[in-house]
């Protein structure tokens, strides 16, 4: 809730309409022609102790610039290994995958991917500000620019007061905040969140999520949101990617086509839950 | 009220134990007193006590022990430390390093003294090589412990980011390595003190062990509880100064670490 209305100076909401691809004119790979993330024909099995195990079976899919994907699935649908996949900590059994037509490993040398877990896995004997300069003291980051950096997106979900609190003295909403903030720190143009919010409470959760999308807008980062809650992919995302398990496999893609910026009031719309209906309906199919 | 409730815990942490000693102390004067005790069997404390101000040579013979442990210590804590972070970067030093390891662990201290005169003499080396043998083992199995309990996911963002392995090792697995580091010196600090101790019974004309072994031999028993008095304070004091450093290392995080 708050973020949506704290823009940094200099930087306008974008304007509304659906979440239609635009092209990002300050990406050096022209993305204007190719897809941000595209799989195609993509497998993953591992080596079990009696068997393979087939955790995912040829997917395809192009992820625009700009997007908000959800993949939404039960557990063991091979959702989370897709993100890995994408950001080159999984190489594939098969299929090929290109990030800006690039091979993973080489988005990820080139620090593309700002990563999400469900736990906020921050550094415990680090503060707020200094595990959100965590990565700034890895990728190439100007050292004097580093303060003011974390300071800023500290404030963007109002935590400018917390900035010298270990994470143990942060409630689970703030740590999941900063670890947000961490994947966010040096600007990456893909963003890969693995149910960030599903270890918080309704309450936390709703919060967090106008947080994101109000960040998300701002700089309409890629967003790949993987979920197992069924109007969290519908609120956020512009795509909704609905994988079935054993093996992961996606089912059915479902374009959500309500207006932005959304808010609460959406939850309560016609459209939102007959989009809702259609995903469940998905799911069990 | 906190800082009540504070004093109050240390009050509690130290007169209970002072009263028992004292009742103990009390005790102990007492029955040799009443059961005229002869000197060399058990000596009075207040025996002791006088031996202790009047043994001008301890302090000499303390440090040289001191010295020889903290050598052997500082040699262990450097190699074993260097050692764990290649067995948890590396699977054939894993698998190649450890079973030694263990092995070496099982030998007692005791049957390399003999070995290590023979190589190095009555020096200072061979003392120093046995305080550092006999603390390895809790510096390599803590430390390898500590470097293999950084969180998996902070493992994954560090290699999401491209991070090179010093930067993983000295932001994420080190520091999250300490409390554990520090907690196999808190061992291994006392382990050194031993094996400065038994290296002396074996070749020495120095040193606590030295003192040890002499005044037991001369039966002047007084100052043997004088030697093993202070070696007790030492072990004492290692053990409080690493657990201040552990606690320090924890700075930040709740205390539900080992």
């Amino acid at each position: 809730m708050m973020a949506a209305t704290v823009f940094p100076t200099g930087i306008k909401p974008e304007e509304t309409s659906s979440g239609a691809p635009k092209p990002d004119a300050g990406s050096p790979r022209n993305p204007a022609v190719l897809p941000c993330v595209s799989l195609s024909n993509v497998s993953l099995t591992f080596e079990g102790r009696r068997q393979k195990v087939h955790a995912i079976s040829d997917v395809s899919i192009d992820i625009a610039e700009g997007e908000f994907v959800a993949l939404l699935g039960p557990t063991g649908c091979g959702k989370s290994s897709l993100l890995r996949l994408v950001s080159d900590l999984l190489p594939p059994s098969g299929g090929t995958i290109a990030v800006r037509g690039l091979p993973p490993g080489e988005a990820r040398r080139a620090n593309d991917f700002g990563f999400v877990f469900q736990e906020p896995a921050l550094l415990p004997w680090r503060t707020a500000l200094e595990n959100i300069r965590l990565p700034l003291e890895v990728v190439e980051f100007g050292s004097a620019e580093r303060l003011r950096r974390c300071r800023e997106l500290l404030a963007l979900v109002g935590l400018e007061k917390f900035e010298s609190a270990y994470p143990h003295q942060l409630s689970g909403g703030m740590k999941q905040r900063v670890a947000i903030m961490r994947a966010l720190a040096w600007d990456p143009p893909i963003l890969l969140m693995d149910e960030p919010f599903s270890a918080l409470d309704e309450l936390t959760k709703a919060q967090l999520q106008d947080d994101l999308l109000g960040i998300w807008s701002q700089g309409r980062k890629t967003a790949l949101f993987v979920t197992h809650s069924i109007s969290e992919a519908v609120y956020l995302a512009d795509r909704v990617i609905v994988m079935s398990p054993h093996p992961g496999r996606i089912k059915t893609i479902l374009n959500v086509d309500l207006p932005r910026p959304r808010n609460e009031d959406i939850r309560e719309s016609t459209e939102f839950l007959a989009y809702v209906r259609q995903a469940r309906e998905a799911l069990r199919a | 009220m906190i800082s009540a409730s504070a004093s109050q815990r240390l009050l509690w942490a130290v007169v209970p134990p002072a009263i028992i000693l004292a009742v103990i102390v009390v005790c102990w004067q007492g029955a040799v007193a009443l059961f005229n005790v002869p000197r060399w069997l058990l000596p009075a404390p207040t025996d002791i006590v006088e031996r202790f101000f009047r043994t001008q040579n301890l302090w000499y013979h303390t440090g040289l022990t001191v010295w020889e442990a903290v050598l052997g210590f500082g040699i262990s804590a450097c190699l074993g430390i260097a050692v764990a972070a290649g067995i948890v970067h590396s699977r054939f030093l894993e698998s190649g390093i450890f079973p030694f390891i263990v092995v070496s662990n099982a030998i007692p201290i005791v049957a390399v003294v003999p070995l290590l005169t023979i190589w190095f003499g009555f020096g200072l080396l061979p003392k120093v090589l046995i305080c550092a043998i006999i603390s390895f083992f809790p510096i390599v199995t803590n430390a390898t412990r500590g470097f293999e309990s950084a969180d998996r996911r902070v493992l994954e963002f560090m290699r999401s980011i491209n991070a090179r392995p010093h930067q993983v090792f000295f932001k994420v697995q080190l520091p999250g390595a300490l409390p554990f580091i520090f907690a196999g010196f808190k061992i291994a600090a006392s382990l050194a003190l031993v094996g400065a101790v038994v290296a002396e019974f074996y070749s020495s004309d120095r040193g606590l062990g030295y003192l040890v072994i002499t005044s037991a031999t001369e039966l002047r028993t007084d100052l043997l509880f004088v030697a093993v008095a202070v070696l007790a304070g030492l072990g004492v004091a290692s053990f409080v100064i690493f657990g201040k450093l552990e606690r320090l290392a924890l700075r930040g995080e709740s205390a539900d670490m080992p």
